[in-house]
């Protein structure tokens, strides 16, 4: 009878290496990656236009044994930590108000990314041929698994022990009306399951985890610390283990396909699409992120930004690849401008909207507008005076009648989304990389922030056809929306966002809104 | 505050307001530049924070002058020129049980440069494994 393939290999590779007499992790390694199968069939959800090469290491060479007992200390630190010491002392009380609520939006969010992540990995397993490359991709399988859990344990925990759970519990019910969401599933989603495979991975891998999981999920501690927040430096330091294996596995997709023809043809386009489509939305968000959802600052944003993606990302991984021909994202400059004013843009507007939001923002105080202005020379005159406006009109007292939504409309300042990355813009009043242009395709106009996405439209349109808020809700009053969306509490009526942190304010109802009579409208009819 | 190039704040970041602003937006700064630097970023712990004092900070310093090791709250952040290297039978032999460089993987948190491991060391370098220098496997007798 004839024996398997498999069975052949078996036998093939303990002809040349005899199997390991101890059970040292690195010898039981080595033995185990002459392990080798015919993939001539590999079947993938996408295919990838590189050859990826079939001889691909992996960096730190792991068994299951020892990844499992590694994984297994690193939980039991996490959740002891957070069970004992961090419960005793009462830790998510201490959290600071307005940290409390940017961290409904961070775990939220990057909990959605992991589970992402999950099936990623699961397409590149697919595509590689390299048994070690592949144990690589395997082990970030589970680990993204793990993270899954980890960022709702977190959420979980803040619900459970902390202050205000509205919104920490169940935050996807929102989905459909919170104008943040549409944009993080581009970034978290579709950038990276949805595509050729070796694209995906510099989405998720390349730029995603090794440029920005940095300020994501380490620079965030720092922020977190600061603000009083003791459980997400253990919960994403811990996280962050795993994201050191996962930055070496997108750095070896690219050895892997280095000697490829096509890696000439294409790689810098992959690239520079890649850093685009992921700074476009992570640069302003988590600016504003912590920034604006923070009582005590580390530095500003822009320096947190300059340090680890410009310098270290940019210098480290993309500079030294340079003479393989790795060029400087041809978008770099414009990311730098975002890095310096979009997230002040963003969150012009997302206070603007924030009753559809599943958090609550606060307005910079006198103290902090002092803080933006010695950092951001000209913050005043652009935002400064707007908030003292909208303050002076009442905007966090529900009895007020004015949403700061209304200020756009009376100054002629109409608040786009882009195609692409599904971000809020508005044209005619901001200081970041955003300019407007507008397309017609099958009949219908879309609005665009920048060149670098609507040359990604123009090569596929039919991948960006999400509906966005204005488009789904045109001529629906917001209170309706609202409701409709889930965005209120277990009373029913209390909206689950407010436009401040403070106990002793009033919280905005269903009826408040009604009774102000927005209506929203497709911006891009008007044109 | 350590003035080494490779401190947390060195060079632009030391500046703020319209001097950061005017280097930030410098035609020279719209590329990337080529760094020769690795970036390592260590969870607290106790095992760790042995690591960082006793060891880099300690025994290991003369041989990496350009280190920089800087408490950032939660985690130790550290960059060097060229390389950071760190032997666990050596860590093992100041805690005084066997600790493995898989338990190091335990706490090291992220990683800018190629890190890997060989037995029982971990290192992390500007060198590009499996491009220019090939990844080596565990020699055996």
């Amino acid at each position: 009878m004839a024996i398997s393939s498999a069975t052949k290999a078996a036998t093939d590779a303990l002809a040349v290496n005899r199997a390991p007499v101890s059970v040292g992790a690195q010898e039981v390694h080595k033995w185990m990656q002459s392990f080798t199968w015919d993939f001539d069939k590999n079947r993938t959800k996408y295919s990838t236009k590189y050859k990826m090469a079939n001889d691909t290491k992996e960096q730190f060479k792991l068994i299951a044994k020892e990844y499992a007992r590694m994984e297994s200390v690193k939980d039991e630190r996490q959740f002891g930590s957070l069970q004992d010491v961090l419960t005793r002392v009462d830790a998510a009380n201490r959290v600071h108000p307005k940290w409390n609520e940017s961290m409904k939006v961070i775990s939220n969010f990057l909990e959605v990314g992991e589970y992402n992540a999950i099936a990623a990995t699961g397409m590149l397993w697919d595509s590689a041929s390299a048994p070690e490359q592949k144990n690589g991709y395997l082990g970030q399988v589970m680990d993204e698994i793990r993270h899954t859990n980890q960022c709702g344990y977190i959420n979980y925990y803040f619900a459970k022990q902390g202050q205000d759970a509205a919104g920490h519990n169940d935050a996807r019910r929102t989905r459909a009306i919170g104008p943040l969401w549409k944009g993080m599933k581009r970034v978290f989603s579709d950038g990276f399951i949805s595509g050729d495979a070796v694209e995906c991975s510099i989405n998720l891998q390349l730029v995603g985890e090794a440029c920005f999981t940095n300020p994501l999920i380490v620079a965030v501690t720092e922020w977190a610390s600061a603000n009083g927040d003791e459980m997400t430096p253990t919960v994403f330091l811990s996280i962050e283990t795993d994201e050191l294996r996962h930055m070496a596995n997108g750095y070896q997709t690219i050895v892997s396909i280095a000697n490829d023809e096509a890696a000439s043809k294409y790689l810098n386009t992959d690239l520079n699409n890649a850093f685009w489509t992921q700074q476009k939305y992570f640069t302003p968000v988590l600016g504003m992120m912590f920034e604006y959802g923070s009582h005590f600052k580390v530095e500003p944003w822009v320096k947190t930004w300059n340090r680890w993606v410009y310098e270290d990302w940019g210098g480290i991984w993309i500079g030294r690849l340079g003479k393989y021909g790795v060029e400087s994202p041809a978008s770099l400059r414009d990311a730098k401008k975002d890095a310096y004013w979009a997230h002040h843009d963003l969150f012009l507007i997302a206070y603007a909207m924030w009753p559809t939001g599943f958090f609550r923002l606060t307005l910079p105080t006198a103290e902090e507008a002092e803080w933006y202005e010695a950092n951001y020379p000209g913050w005043y005159d652009m935002y400064g005076k707007v908030y003292e406006e909208w303050r002076a009109r009442g905007c966090e007292d529900p009895n007020s009648g004015f949403l700061p939504l209304q200020w756009f409309a009376e100054n002629n300042h109409p608040i786009y989304i882009d195609r692409v990355s599904q971000v809020p813009f508005c044209p005619s009043y901001c200081k970041g990389a955003s300019t407007l242009r507008v397309l017609e395709f099958n009949g219908k106009k879309h609005s665009f922030s920048d060149p670098w996405g609507e040359r990604m439209w123009l090569s596929e349109p039919e991948r960006y056809e999400c509906q966005n808020i204005f488009e789904q809700y045109e001529g629906r009053e917001l209170s309706e929306v609202i409701a409709e969306g889930h965005g209120v509490r277990s009373d029913g009526f209390t909206l689950i966002a407010q436009p401040h942190t403070s106990k002793d304010g009033k919280l905005w109802t269903l009826d408040d809104i009604k009774k102000i009579g927005c209506v929203f409208a497709d911006p891009l009819k008007a044109l | 505050m350590s003035t080494s190039a490779n401190a947390y704040n060195a060079g632009i970041m030391a500046k703020s307001g319209k001097d950061f602003a005017d280097e930030y937006f410098a035609e020279d700064n719209q590329v990337v530049h080529e760094s020769d630097t690795v970036v390592l970023v260590l969870k607290k712990s106790d095992e760790l924070n042995t690591v960082v004092e006793e060891i880099l900070l300690g025994s290991d310093k003369a041989n990496n002058p350009t280190l920089v090791v800087e408490d950032r709250a939660g985690f130790w952040w550290l960059k060097a020129n060229g390389k950071i290297e760190i032997d666990c039978r050596e860590v093992s032999e100041l805690l005084g049980k066997k600790y493995s460089v898989y338990d190091l993987l335990v706490d090291v948190s992220s990683t800018i440069g190629r890190a890997y491991t060989l037995d029982e060391t971990f290192t992390i370098t500007s060198e590009l494994m499996g491009l220019d220098v090939k990844l080596k496997d565990l020699e055996t007798a």
